[in-house]
């Protein structure tokens, strides 16, 4: 895609091998010239790449996933209203099953089912072997750190007896910080007879670029002295992807089924590039090509870890 | 040959002739119920006679001395065999292979026992008191009879009233199920069951419902054979009512054992029937089970003149197994484990539920690695085990020594020609090794087994079996190819697979090598690796059969052979009733039917023959043989309290004077006088964690149990036999001073929670959580006095480097106020998730500010 968006751009010096028609009219090219024209080109695509995924990861992501949360919001709420909402022990991936509040850093969300790459797209996501948050047990919550939205981003800086709010259900329920975890810390004491418990699990960076390097997992937890009951029956393991850090390596043959249309496309823009005009050719790829570029990127996220 | 018997009669009449006129039995010697000496806890000798009526003149033709003695009058619990001997009797002739029930009918001059309900006192309410329709048969031919007017022996009888000798008698009216005949002399003993039901016991139908045919317990009764000299003794099995209700014997109602000499019945008149002496010489067997002489067989046990030579036996019952259950509503306090302990327990359980100042104990049989398991994950407040047990999580754990027993290996052989038990029964490791490893053939079915076809069939043809136990019938049979074992794990296994791992001659056998007759191991276990705490089934050997029952149920044939059992209690009792656990029978209900295999049947008295491994305690309470172990060779060593006692004294402490103490088998075999199947049984607890109350009764319990629970005896709180008391001196010293410490430690719960690093045989916390995941989800087991939560809960605590790795739970203990050491949160991260987002800001940037610089110089040097 990054070809074509450059193409019109740099359209004269064309790209190495096929250089078409208009490559020839202005200059007789030489070794050295040519070298230096590749190179540029090379550099000016990576840059292109880079940049547009960097630029979809840190804020374009962002709005895809506020879009999600207001129709996951709308949906949840729907399903609330009519009593419907998920109670556990086994709920449909994706599906939302709590809307959960932190006050204290002005974040409100809705928490879907799953803790995969492409689920913790939307929103944060509950570990699906443990209760839904507010019941009786341990839940664990995991969320994006920085990209898509980063709902977890700053959960590091939430303080003791600071709250959480979720609703499900059965009801809300307000949760009381007990304490940050990273490793090495202990993990908290035994959770009280009939009490809830919520972890929150993001990832956060360390050293000079700390905003840029999520890379380590951070753990809030928090605690409600009375929980819902908890239906019995959850599964008693969830597939590695669903781990924190974990990575969706399934998602590579759709990747390349996604490369693949943007090589189609390329061509095709080559092709409509000699039968109509440069305008036309703007206006008509333009939408596609980013829209394809938006979902290949999508598809790649789910190649890097979740908590991203 | 009848006119020869009678002119024998007629002379043994003039012979006895002399003492004239007969007196009433007399006691010579006041019941001694309860014995000084301790030999016998009932010795009683009565003046028995018989006399005849010829033409009107009464002739005395015997008279003897009988004296009864019994082993155990109280405290009896169900299916125990107490020693029950004579001395003075008349000599049992026509003796049949069996004396049990309807099988010892046909003898003559037998002591008929029985067991009874009531007892033998004038002063007590009629229904208090025992009576001939009160005592137990497993057979109508054993209370009823039917027969023509000539053959009617009992209506001749001298100390018969009117209404015994009239032509009916017993029970009037006759019910119709009887199916009565009007011309025949008949006499009916109904039995009356506790409940006060009358069983006409006329016909089979209508027997009381423990008696009916393949009821679930044998016949208890017997018919007994006095040898030349007039002596004789049995064990005699006695039951409560768990096992026989309608008999109905407990704590509650009082019963007796009723021994009968048959002398034969006292005649009014000179009825020739009446007059016979028998026709059998005595000590003649009688295994064509020929008819015998009704005057003087045990059919007319309940005939005056018999009925009044009877010595009744006042029996004591104990409280049944769930007295507690009833007596005691307040919830349990469960110690899990040892099924060595269950003798034990039965008598110690009384001893903490009818004392309101102690909790209620109760022992859960299982095997020694679940109970341990319970203990330390909280679902049991302690454990009953035999031997150290890795922890699996980080509460120390204490073991205070609390009783010294074993397992024994019980038999049940007859000696041929109708000789009695085989009381001598002499085994090694080898011959164990070949029994536990189906070594032997069984029957022909296992010869096509490759490997092992020269093999013997059973253990009785074996000759180094042989060697150690001459005189033993050398028939082939299913259960004499094995000896039924434990299909669970428990440290009893692991004792006696440690008893055959030290002897180096069955270890290389078991390696391969055959013995000196050839005998090879069977090659399924071929260098199986001893000890082992839980026996492999590993043949798979299904013979090839063209019989239709094997060929609709194919399975191994050896392990159904060797078919283990889950309890070394039912192990016992089958045993006792010499039943073996050979699943091998085929049968089918009708002929449409499908074949189905089954248990085959029990053994015929004359030629039992079964091992099985059983506890010392149950070996004792049941009254079975056990077998003497060789220890050093050709000596033989079984399990008396001497022998345990030598065992423990190698038994070395722990260092920290909290573990199980070192019981090294082969120090045993050593010390050369020691019974190898010695095992120590340990109270394992937390000395961490535990619940205060609870570690208060688990402390309480410790030591009651190694002060008051060590007197030796049968009462409630006393240890029964097969438990070698642990003293303040002597062999038992270190252990009982290990109890009481540890006992302490309990009570305090002051030990050190294991931090992985002072020991490196407990778990540390890691490989602890990395190994039970699952059990994030299996419902807490609660403390049965303190309730857990409903579910551990699941905290993740962290998953290794990178993706991909599951995130591990971690299951907590019981919550409490103080705070725990908790394992530490485990990193994970994730390197393309710390640089990915500064390569992807750097490539843009570089990438901009080359294509940037290079357009720039390409653009100048155009212009140039």
């Amino acid at each position: 895609m990054t070809a074509l968006v450059e193409r019109p751009t740099t359209a004269p010096t064309g790209s190495g091998s096929s250089a078409p028609k208009p490559a020839a009219p202005i200059l007789p090219t030489t070794p050295t010239r040519q070298a230096i024209d590749v190179v540029s080109t090379t550099a000016t695509m990576l840059a292109l790449v880079a940049t547009w995924a960097a630029v979809q990861m840190l804020f374009l992501g962002g709005l895809s996933q506020q879009r999600e949360q207001s129709a996951l919001y709308d949906q949840f709420r729907g399903e609330l209203a009519a009593a419907t909402a998920p109670m556990g022990p086994v709920t449909p991936l994706g599906d939302p099953v709590a809307l959960i509040s932190l006050p204290h850093l002005g974040v409100e969300q809705v928490v879907v089912e799953g803790t995969a790459s492409s689920d913790l797209l939307a929103g944060p996501g509950h570990l699906r072997n443990t209760v839904l948050p507010g019941q009786v047990g341990t839940s664990v919550l995991l969320g994006r750190a920085k990209t898509y939205g980063a709902p977890f981003g700053s959960i590091a800086r939430l303080r003791l007896a600071d709250t959480i709010r979720v609703v499900t259900a059965q009801g809300a329920k307000q949760f009381s910080v007990i304490g940050v975890r990273r490793a090495g810390d202990p993990l908290p004491q035994p959770r009280p007879e009939g009490a809830a418990r919520i972890v929150l699990a993001s990832a956060e960076g360390s050293g000079r670029f700390a905003d840029l390097t999520p890379g380590e997992v951070v753990y809030v937890d928090a605690e409600a002295k009375k929980g819902f009951p908890a239906p019995a029956g959850l599964p008693t393991a969830v597939p590695d992807p669903e781990q924190p850090m974990g990575t969706e390596q399934g998602a590579l043959p759709l990747l390349a089924l996604c490369l693949g249309l943007l090589l189609a496309m390329t061509l095709g823009v080559i092709a409509a590039r000699q039968r109509w005009s440069a305008a036309t050719v703007w206006v008509i790829t333009t939408p596609v090509v980013i829209a394809l570029a938006w979902q290949t990127t999508d598809v790649v996220m789910r190649l890097l870890p979740n908590l991203l | 040959m009848k006119r020869v018997r009678i002119a024998a009669a007629v002379g043994l009449i003039a012979g006895l002739a002399m003492g004239g006129a007969t007196t009433a039995p007399t006691t010579a010697q006041g019941a001694a119920s309860t014995a000084d000496d301790g030999a016998a806890a009932y010795t009683q000798t009565k003046h028995l006679n018989r006399t005849i009526t010829i033409e009107g003149q009464e002739l005395e033709i015997d008279a003897r001395d009988v004296t009864v003695t019994a082993s155990r009058t109280t405290d009896l619990r169900g299916r125990e065999r107490i020693d029950i001997g004579w001395s003075g009797a008349h000599p049992t002739g026509g003796r049949a292979a069996s004396p049990f029930g309807e099988h010892g009918l046909n003898q003559e001059y037998p002591v008929v026992i029985l067991q009874c309900r009531g007892v033998d006192d004038a002063s007590l309410p009629p229904e208090q008191q025992l009576s001939p329709s009160t005592c137990w048969t497993s057979t109508r031919q054993q209370r009823s009879q039917l027969v023509d007017e000539t053959q009617a022996v009992w209506r001749h009888d001298k100390w018969g009233t009117d209404i015994d000798i009239a032509q009916k008698s017993g029970l009037a009216p006759i019910p119709p199920e009887c199916q009565d005949v009007e011309l025949f002399s008949t006499r009916i003993t109904p039995f009356v069951g506790a409940s006060g039901t009358v069983y006409a016991s006329c016909t089979a139908e209508t027997m009381a419902p423990e008696a009916a045919v393949g009821a679930a317990f044998p016949p208890a009764e017997l018919a007994a054979f006095t040898d030349a000299e007039g002596n004789g003794s049995v064990k005699f099995e006695v039951r409560s009512a768990i096992e026989n209700e309608s008999l109905g014997c407990s704590d509650k109602v009082a019963c007796s054992v009723v021994v009968i000499p048959i002398q034969g019945i006292s005649c009014r008149d000179d009825n020739r029937e009446c007059m016979k002496a028998g026709r059998f010489l005595p000590g003649q067997s009688n295994f064509a089970n020929e008819g015998v002489d009704l005057s003087v067989s045990p059919s007319l046990w309940w005939s005056p003149s018999n009925w009044r030579n009877r010595f009744s036996i006042p029996l004591e019952f104990g409280l049944a197994p769930d007295a507690c259950d009833v007596l005691d509503s307040r919830p349990p306090t469960g110690f899990y484990g040892s099924e060595l302990m269950a003798q034990a327990s039965v008598q110690w359980s009384p001893a903490y539920c009818l004392d309101k100042k102690r909790f209620k104990f109760q022992h859960n049989k299982m095997s020694d690695e679940a109970g341990f398991a319970l203990m330390e994950n909280g679902g049991g407040v302690a454990a009953l085990v035999s031997s150290k047990h890795d922890a699996k999580g980080t509460d120390p754990i204490a073991y205070a020594p609390i009783a010294v027993t074993g397992f024994s290996i019980g038999y049940i052989i007859d000696r041929p020609d109708n000789a009695g038990e085989f009381t001598d029964l002499r085994l090694n490791a080898r011959l164990l090794a070949k029994l536990m490893t189906q070594s032997y053939l069984a029957s022909e079915r296992g010869r096509g087994h490759p490997g092992m076809s020269a093999n013997p069939v059973s253990f009785n043809l074996d000759p180094e079996f042989q060697a150690l136990n001459p005189g033993l019938d050398t028939i082939a049979r299913e259960a004499a190819a094995t000896m039924l074992s434990l299909s669970e794990g428990s440290d009893v296994l692991t004792s006696l697979t440690s008893y055959i791992a030290q002897d180096k001659q069955a270890m290389e056998w078991i390696n391969g090598e055959p013995d000196q007759w050839g005998m090879a191991v069977n090659p399924s276990y071929k260098k199986l690796k001893l000890p082992v705490a839980e026996w492999p089934l590993l043949d798979d050997y299904v013979p090839p059969t063209h019989d239709e029952c094997y060929a609709q149920n194919p399975a191994p044939y050896f392990t159904q052979v060797a078919a283990p059992i889950n309890s070394l209690r039912k192990i016992a009792e089958a045993v006792l009733d010499a039943w073996p656990n050979v699943q091998t029978k085929c049968e089918r209900a009708t002929s449409t039917d499908p074949w189905k295999i089954g248990r085959i049947d029990r053994q015929g008295v004359g030629t039992r023959m079964m091992l099985g491994l059983v506890s010392v305690a149950d070996a004792r309470r049941f009254g079975l043989r056990e077998a003497s172990l060789e220890t050093r060779r050709g000596s033989f060593v079984g399990p008396t309290e001497s022998a345990m006692a030598r065992a423990v004294a190698t038994a070395e402490p722990s260092k920290n004077g909290d573990e199980p103490f070192t019981l090294e088998m082969t120090d045993l075999i050593k010390a050369g006088n020691a019974y190898p199947g010695t095992m120590i049984v340990y109270t394992a607890a937390r000395t961490s964690g535990l619940d205060k109350a609870d570690a208060t009764k688990v402390a309480e319990f410790i030591k009651i149990a190694t002060t008051e629970g060590q007197r030796p005896g049968f009462g409630n709180g006393e240890l029964p036999p097969g438990f070698l008391a642990l003293k303040k001196t002597g062999a038992t010293a270190a252990m009982f001073k290990q109890a009481a410490g540890v006992a302490e430690s309990i009570a305090d719960q002051s030990g050190k929670v294991d931090d992985g690093t002072d020991e490196g045989t407990q778990g540390d916390p890691e490989s602890g959580t990395s190994e039970e995941p699952e059990t994030s989800t299996i419902d807490g087991p609660g403390s049965v006095t303190n309730v857990s939560p409903p579910d551990p809960e699941p905290v993740p605590t962290a998953a290794p480097s990178g993706a991909g790795k599951p995130v591990k739970v971690k299951p907590t203990k019981t919550p409490k106020p103080k705070p725990v050491a908790m394992p530490d949160t485990e990193p994970v991260s994730s390197a393309l998730a710390a640089q990915l987002i500064p390569v992807l800001l750097a490539i843009a940037i570089l990438g901009a500010l080359a294509a940037s610089l290079l357009r720039l110089g390409l653009s100048r040097r155009r212009q140039s």
